[in-house]
């Protein structure tokens, strides 16, 4: 590896920081930035009378959480795990909290705070439970192969899940997904996952039969059987539940190889709602085309390949687990991003990490990513 | 730790690769949307985009024989407001209300709708528009627009027809020849947001307007203007209901006039004519309208009467069956099987041959051709002479032939057609028999389309007709205008003489149904030369009060109007004498 090379001799052990990681993370948010500005300049326009509004809002954010991501990967990993319990407790007061006196917007209780200093709580869970979960598997050590073990790790992440879910569905599947992958990463068993993984993909693959049979048993509402087959044939239901999809699914596909240009989306004028947020990366798709839209892809790819280095070489298990999780939390975000806009499972709001608009979101992935360069400048080069 | 250390390894790279798999399936999603359904997606996101709007095509101008326009465009303006737009919702009240004269709460509610345009007024003038337009009020919208407009009003109304909302013809001309002046619309494709704004620099297509051609006719308007007035004043003479006037071409078929007073304004054919008859209802109104857009001539079937004579006579001719010196005789009425038909005069004209027959227009010598030729000939001769179909003129609505059915007439039904009763045709129907009975035998196909001309004049296409040739021989049709110039210089209808010229003729006095009613249509056809045709006229006067046979007020009519038109046609008066060296031939 590139990172490993042959050394100068100092007195004190030269340590990693993983700078590609770091530059990958500055690249996203710029590119992010720009492409907030690009999709939302002219709702903000119409709306506020300033194109950059959302733009400069989160630049602000962006930039504050740059810093605390810089603060937090200079400091010792172990130390978070102090609070790991203090965290989890929290997640719940939050959490509670939100959906009593959280502010209403779009109908949905989401956001905790005072006057315009809000935050979503479900952000904060997301990097809580990625503590407490690696803390609890390191302290089982082996036990975390018996069923006991396992079930521990299901027992505390179901309920927070729970309430996350009642409140935001695609926060609470993101939440059981990271402890998925954590768990999966831990225990010496590969076929559980593998069955419970096929399960999910057969679910969707047989998602429109097995809803009919659900709704014809009562089981299912049929809003709920609605958003299935909207999913199925958002085509034939352009007015309705499908309108956001076929939005997202025109600017796509108008994008074609290169794109219209940057700047140059029709779709994001009033057709795809809020287009910096959810439904951003369709207008990634309509201005820079196929390509820009791989290579948003592959950008993601290669942050999550400096992930699986770094929790190879982490000092500890720990360590390895932390980064696991963040690296959980950043994939399945992106994967269900991409395949809810391409309209490959049906629609949940997910937001693209670094790049929609959201400032709960990218200050507290600035802190996650934070947490995984701390991992890494613990790695000592010298063997 | 270290037992734990590889297969974390093991699983963290399995991981990845999973993710690498799961990533990878999505850029094969994508490649699949961007690719190959991007061709669909784009179409219908354009669709979502463009706005369309029409760029309206000139209609085509109807131009007269003699070169004149009395169909043409002008320009109107449409005054809209778009919502979203206005800015000072009061000022535009203030200025609008003010330049069209309308209630201002009204053009409120019109401003104050959430609707993307709401039109304030349709029509109005251009300058007017052009003034609103000076305002620069933002949210409002001027459209320039074409309105048909006619510069004579009501000059041959029923045959123009007027155009409806969208500019498409409604009746008459405008409506036959649709598809030659209604033009080819351009669009302008602007791109526009969610909202509907529209999208500042954004490339505009524009497909340009195909201006529609314009439609050359054979109507004359100062025949046609002679005609009315002469229509008018006999209308206005005799109190009747009606009049209607053909003049026509009746070589070939071309019309040069058709009037049927009264004539309605084709700049306004929404308002009724006549102020005697006030619809109680929208309905009402309706019919009223229907009925006043009629165009007689070739809607409407009546009893010819008289004139149809002509017809009987040249049947017998053609037929052989009668001679012009053949002697008749005329006891004041003929019985036929069990019914005594009468003549109209009552004591008879006596003993008379053919000729002298035709000349006194005498019942009984027309119900014994009839007789001769019988019914399976008479009908032989009734559908060669075109009567059983329709003329084929170039106007929509043309009305069919009611007649008897062959094996339903029996010989008292032939005599009454013999003299033409009891059966229907339309005036068209009649002129267009009786110009192919004169003219040598050919049956002409009455018109008035002539050529269309491409707005820019390069692409010319003529209209031609069918004529059926030989219906009669020549010499039948040389008789038949010799016994029907007889009829004028000597016979019932001297009245349509004119020094200096030969004309023939044949007048009529129709009983309408019920004949109870005693109401009557009067009617002349003439035609000049006599030897040579170059025009002819019908004339029908519907329920003339006072005095009602044609021979005293049809006739005198259609006098006046030669007298005036044919130097204008290059008719030229010659010697008496041809009359009488004319010999019978046979």
């Amino acid at each position: 590896m590139a990172e490993k090379r042959p050394v100068v001799k100092k007195n004190r052990p030269r340590r990693f920081y993983d700078y590609s990681l770091l530059f990958t993370v500055i690249f996203l948010s710029v590119f992010g930035l720009i492409m907030i500005y690009s999709s939302s300049s002219y709702a903000a326009q119409l709306k506020f009378g300033n194109a950059s509004f959302f733009m400069m809002k989160q630049a602000k954010i962006a930039l504050g959480g740059f810093i605390l991501m810089i603060i937090i990967s200079k400091m010792d990993y172990h130390w978070y795990g102090k609070f790991a319990a203090f965290a989890y407790v929290l997640s719940y007061i939050l959490m509670i909290a939100v959906s009593l006196f959280g502010k209403k917007f779009n109908g949905k209780r989401r956001w905790l705070g005072v006057g315009s200093l809000t935050f979503q709580p479900t952000e904060f869970v997301k990097i809580a439970l990625i503590v407490m979960l690696a803390v609890m598997i390191v302290q089982m050590g082996k036990n975390i192969n018996t069923k006991n073990g396992v079930a521990l790790i299901i027992v505390t992440t179901l309920p927070i899940a729970g309430i996350v879910a009642a409140n935001n569905l695609s926060s609470g599947i993101i939440i059981v997904g990271i402890a998925f992958v954590m768990l999966f990463v831990a225990c010496k068993k590969k076929w559980p996952f593998f069955a419970c993984g096929f399960a999910g993909v057969g679910l969707l693959a047989f998602a429109g039969p097995i809803a009919t049979v659900l709704e014809k048993l009562n089981i299912l509402h049929d809003y709920q059987l609605g958003r299935i087959l909207v999913w199925l044939e958002p085509e034939a239901y352009p007015s309705t539940g499908g309108y956001q999809v076929l939005q997202g699914l025109y600017a796509i596909g108008s994008g074609g190889l290169v794109g219209r240009g940057l700047g140059e989306s029709i779709q994001k004028m009033g057709f795809v709602p809020e287009a910096q947020n959810d439904m951003i990366f369709s207008i990634i798709c309509e201005e820079l085309g196929l390509f820009g839209a791989v290579s948003v892809i592959l950008i993601f790819l290669f942050m999550i390949y400096r992930f699986m280095l770094i929790a190879d070489n982490a000092p500890d298990l720990f360590g390895a687990l932390l980064v696991v999780g963040v690296m959980g939390h950043i994939a399945i975000q992106v994967i269900l991003n991409i395949a809810v806009v391409t309209n490959t499972i049906p629609n949940t709001g997910i937001t693209l990490p670094f790049i929609s608009y959201g400032g709960t979101s990218v200050l507290f992935l600035m802190a996650e990513m934070g947490m995984v360069l701390s991992v890494s400048n613990q790695i000592k080069l010298e063997k | 730790m270290n037992s734990n250390k590889t297969h974390h390894r093991e699983k963290i790279a399995l991981l990845f690769f999973l993710l690498f798999l799961a990533m990878t399936g999505l850029m094969g999603r994508l490649i699949f949307l961007m690719i190959f359904r991007s061709e669909h997606y784009s179409a219908m996101a354009s669709d979502l985009h463009e706005r369309e709007r029409t760029i309206k095509a000139a209609r085509g101008n109807i131009i007269d024989a003699s070169g004149t326009v009395i169909a043409t465009n002008r320009t109107v303006c449409t005054i809209s407001v778009i919502h979203n737009q206005v800015k000072k919702p009061d000022e535009v009240v203030a200025v609008l209300s003010k330049e069209l004269g309308l209630n201002e709460a009204e053009i409120r509610k019109k401003v104050e709708k959430y609707s993307s345009r709401e039109i304030i007024k349709t029509n109005v003038d251009k300058a007017m528009g052009d003034q609103i337009r000076s305002y620069h009020l933002a949210g409002v919208k001027v459209d320039e627009d074409y309105k048909r407009y006619y510069p004579y009003d009501t000059l041959a109304s029923t045959v123009l027809g007027f155009t409806g909302g969208d500019n498409q013809g409604i009746i008459g001309l405008e409506v036959k020849y649709e598809q030659y002046l209604k033009g080819l619309n351009g669009k302008i494709l602007t791109m526009s947001d969610a909202a509907g704004i529209e999208i500042e620099n954004e490339a505009e297509d524009r497909i340009e307007p195909i201006a529609g051609q314009d439609l050359h006719i054979s109507l004359d308007v100062n025949i046609q203007r002679y005609c009315e007035q002469a229509a008018y004043q006999v209308m206005e003479k005799k109190g009747a209901k009606r009049v209607s006037i053909i003049i026509m071409n009746p070589q070939n078929g071309e019309i040069m006039a058709m009037v049927n007073a009264p004539e309605f304004n084709l700049n306004d054919p929404f308002t009724l004519n006549t102020t005697t008859e006030v619809p109680a209802n929208e309905k009402e109104k309706q019919d009223l309208l229907n009925k006043m857009w009629r165009n007689p001539c070739i809607n409407d079937t009546y009893e010819p009467g008289s004139t149809f004579k002509i017809v009987t006579a040249a049947a017998g001719l053609e037929a052989g069956v009668v001679k012009l010196t053949d002697q008749f005789s005329c006891p004041g009425f003929r019985v036929v099987e069990d019914r005594k038909i009468r003549c109209h005069k009552v004591g008879g004209h006596g003993s008379e041959t053919f000729l002298q027959g035709m000349m006194n227009s005498c019942n009984p010598v027309l119900i014994d051709v009839g007789q001769r030729l019988g019914v399976d000939n008479y009908y032989k001769y009734f559908e060669q002479f075109g009567l059983k179909g329709k003329t084929g003129i170039d106007l929509p609505g043309e009305a069919s032939t009611i007649m008897h059915k062959k094996e339903d007439m029996g010989l008292v039904e032939l005599a009454t057609v013999s003299f033409g009763q009891s059966f229907q045709i339309t005036p068209m129907q009649l002129i267009t028999t009786a110009s192919s009975l004169v003219n040598g035998g050919n049956r002409i196909t009455p018109h008035f389309g002539v050529s269309t001309v491409s707005s820019d004049g390069k692409s010319v296409h003529s209209f031609t007709y069918p004529v059926k040739e030989g219906i009669v021989s020549k010499e039948t049709s040389e008789t038949m205008r010799y016994i029907l110039e007889q009829v004028v210089s000597e016979g019932s209808g001297k009245k349509a003489k004119i020094e200096g010229y030969r004309i023939g003729g044949k007048t009529a006095t129709s009983e309408k149904l019920p004949r109870s009613l005693k109401k009557y249509i009067s009617s002349f056809i003439g035609f000049a030369p006599a030897d040579n045709p170059k025009v002819i006229a019908l004339i029908t006067i519907d329920e003339p009060q006072g005095i009602y046979y044609g021979g005293t007020i049809a006739a005198p009519v259609i006098a006046d109007i030669f007298k005036n038109i044919f130097p204008y046609l290059g008719i030229e008066p010659e010697e008496e004498k041809t009359v009488s060296t004319f010999r019978i031939s046979g």
